[in-house]
């Protein structure tokens, strides 16, 4: 008998008892459903989180120098971080130079807003920011016109900066070519400075208030030497801290291994300070493990929920098989094989958990686009978010999808093998006589 | 000389074995029916024609003796390979006309051959000829329930002819019916028999609907009291009727 008469056959048993099949389906879709549901909201939750480091700069790694892990509280006492155990330009200098072309420095910081009136006499705020040559990559901007910063720009203390596009069109009549200009800049502190611009890059990041592109301010990248030497800031010449990008035609393992390697052997020889080195990878795979972990805690409720729901499966084939007694041996009289009413009772089980498992993932996906529409409206009433995180795109689990799929026929073949034999078994004369 | 489809040789049939309450139901039955005989097996309840019929159905089978039909040793055949022989060489009429009942008219014609592997195409063309026979093929889509009682047994006259099978076994088949329709019932039988040739094997409690047959076995108590059949070794008054012309295909 082929297998599409069998599919036939469970089809019509199934649809003549629609209510029980349903309610036996019952355990199945609760289970389905529920693990279908956070996968969904895991790998949503996932891409977003990804979409949103990567708008940050995902390539970005940072070394930090912190207390050597010590056995006991006695021996971590009193450890003063000393300049020396600091890191200097100098050493971070030197850090670069060791991998040419691979690590950029990423850390910036702002000095306040700053003034400029433009040709017609109009204002033009700006955010002066002190930046060195990984500020871009950092912020994930597009380089449209001229040259990135360069660490040479800040040995040097060159009165250079990088400007947007926004400002670009705020400043100058269209069609000027801004690179190359110098403009004249109030600080906030009232002192006037002349930067040349050097280069012009696409702004796509936070728009601060409204947005609007004729009166938004941008940022300006000077040089940090140069910002340090307008704000006349102390201390900044010892990090504890300092973030870097790595070029992305280097892979993020590689670039980690290269960095703490260096650092690791520069401070080979300090008796309390150790650097750490991390990437915004290793962020990732913390969010993954998370993800993980509520994911196979679900699993492992669903599977439970499968158990019962395939239990409740069996009980009904049972029922099944007992209230079908006699057409089992009609069958039989008429030439069915063992095999054949085995096959046919099993094949009803798992049309039954494969029903229950597709509806599970249709309501899966439903919990997963409700989800959607509930944190998307969250995000649309808080636009600090929104412009970071954008519109959430529910992206449901394909391998998820597979394994339910997989899962719902074994249950069906598990609970269905022990009524299908019962049936299969039945003394044909015994089951004739059936009422 | 025509062939012999059933032959029974000293058959025993105990239920209980090696218990206190030991039953022996068949004391030693020997039987040879030939093709294309119309029998009828007589009895009276618990005289064991029905555990008799089981066996010839090969639905059971004998605790001692031999059963070949058409030459197959049935006693030495497993489970599978019975479902085999009851699929091509038996054709089962049920007093309760035991119809699948959430199948049509039709499915239930075409149910045995769906089990003996019949392509759909073939399956659904026999099947018509089968309930055309009958002259029920206006109610081919028609289940079970919207079928009387004599409908419903012509469809089974023609499920149990799906396979050309060697045997009709037909037990009581007139027994939930009215006179009238089980008049016409018979007479179906009797046309299968005139034109198709079929070997018929009747179980009925009924001496008159047995009367009808031109052999009758009467069992009473696990044995063959009376059997009005000539020796198998004289032939001469059995007819063979096949290869009649007016076989309606």
């Amino acid at each position: 008998m082929s297998i599409f008469e069998n599919l036939r056959m469970a089809f019509g048993s199934i649809a003549a008892n629609k209510m029980r099949s349903l309610l036996t389906m019952l355990g199945i879709i609760i289970g389905i459903s529920a693990v279908i549901t956070i996968t969904t909201l895991g790998t949503t939750l996932r891409s977003t989180i990804k979409g949103a480091m990567a708008s940050l700069g995902s390539n970005l790694m940072y070394v930090m120098i912190t207390e050597k892990d010590v056995d006991n509280y006695y021996d971590s006492l009193d450890v003063e971080m000393s300049n020396e155990d600091m890191l200097t330009m100098d050493k971070i200098e030197k850090f670069l130079d060791t991998y040419p072309g691979e690590f950029q420095i990423a850390s910036e910081s702002p000095i306040g807003n700053a003034n400029l009136k433009n040709s017609k006499g109009k204002d033009v705020t700006v955010n002066m920011v002190g930046a060195y040559d990984g500020t871009l990559t950092y912020n994930s901007y597009k380089l449209i016109a001229g040259r990135n910063m360069t660490m040479e720009d800040v040995k040097l203390k060159k009165h250079a900066c990088l400007v947007s596009d926004i400002f670009v069109e705020q400043y100058f009549k269209e069609k000027e070519e801004p690179v190359g200009q110098t403009i004249k800049i109030t600080l906030s502190n009232g002192i006037v400075q002349e930067f040349n611009i050097v280069g012009v890059y696409k702004y796509n990041g936070l728009s601060n208030g409204m947005g609007d592109r004729r009166s938004m301010s941008t940022p300006v990248y000077i040089p940090n030497s140069v910002a340090e030497a307008i704000t006349g800031s102390q201390g900044t010449e010892y990090f504890q801290f300092m973030m870097f990008t790595y070029s992305l035609k280097y892979d993020a393992e590689v670039a980690k291994a290269d960095m703490e390697s260096y650092f690791k052997s520069l401070y080979s020889g300090n008796k309390n300070w150790e650097p750490m080195v991390e990437s915004m990878e290793d962020q990732l795979k913390t969010i993954d493990m998370v993800i993980n972990v509520v994911t196979i805690i679900v699993s492992v409720i669903a599977a439970i929920s499968l158990i019962v729901g395939g239990v409740g499966v069996m009980n009904i084939m049972l029922v099944s098989v007992t209230e079908r007694t006699r057409e089992i041996g009609i069958r039989k009289a008429l030439g069915a094989k063992k095999m054949t009413i085995k096959q046919q009772f099993v094949i009803e089980a798992i049309i039954i958990c494969l029903i229950g498992g597709i509806i599970g993932i249709l309501v899966g996906f439903l919990n997963g686009e409700l989800a959607g529409v509930i944190a998307n409206s969250v995000i649309k009433s808080n636009p600090d978010y929104a412009d970071i995180l954008g519109d959430i795109q529910i992206v449901p689990s394909v391998g998820a999808i597979i394994i339910s799929i997989v899962f719902s026929t074994l249950t069906g073949v598990f609970f269905g093998l022990y009524p299908a034999s019962k049936a299969a078994k039945m003394n044909p004369i015994d089951a004739l006589r059936y009422d | 000389m025509s062939k012999t489809v059933i032959n029974m040789t000293n058959i025993i049939k105990r239920y209980y074995i090696g218990q206190p309450n030991e039953l022996q139901i068949l004391n030693g039955i020997s039987l040879n029916i030939h093709e294309g005989e119309f029998v009828s097996i007589v009895g009276a309840s618990g005289s064991g024609k029905s555990t008799l019929m089981n066996i010839i159905g090969a639905l059971d089978k004998p605790t001692e003796g031999q059963y070949f039909l058409n030459n197959t040793d049935i006693s030495k055949l497993n489970d599978k390979q019975l479902s085999e022989i009851r699929n091509k060489e038996i054709g089962f009429v049920f007093q309760t006309f035991n119809l699948i009942p959430r199948a049509s008219a039709l499915k239930n014609v075409e149910l045995p051959m769906l089990y003996a592997g019949v392509s759909k195409k073939e399956r659904t063309k026999r099947a018509k000829e089968l309930l055309e026979m009958v002259e029920m093929q206006d109610r081919s889509s028609h289940k079970p329930n919207e079928l009387s009682g004599g409908q419903k047994q012509r469809v089974a006259i023609a499920r149990a002819m799906a396979n050309d099978p060697s045997i009709i076994l037909a037990d009581e088949p007139t027994g939930a019916l009215d006179s009238k329709t089980g008049h016409l019932v018979m007479d179906i039988f009797h046309k299968l028999h005139k034109e198709e040739g079929k070997t018929i094997v009747l179980i009925t409690h009924s001496p008159e609907l047995a009367a009808e047959t031109e052999r009758i076995i009467t069992i009473s108590d696990g044995s063959i009291i009376s059997d009005t059949g000539v020796d198998s070794d004289t032939q001469e008054n059995i007819t063979n009727v096949t290869g009649n012309t007016e076989v309606s295909a």
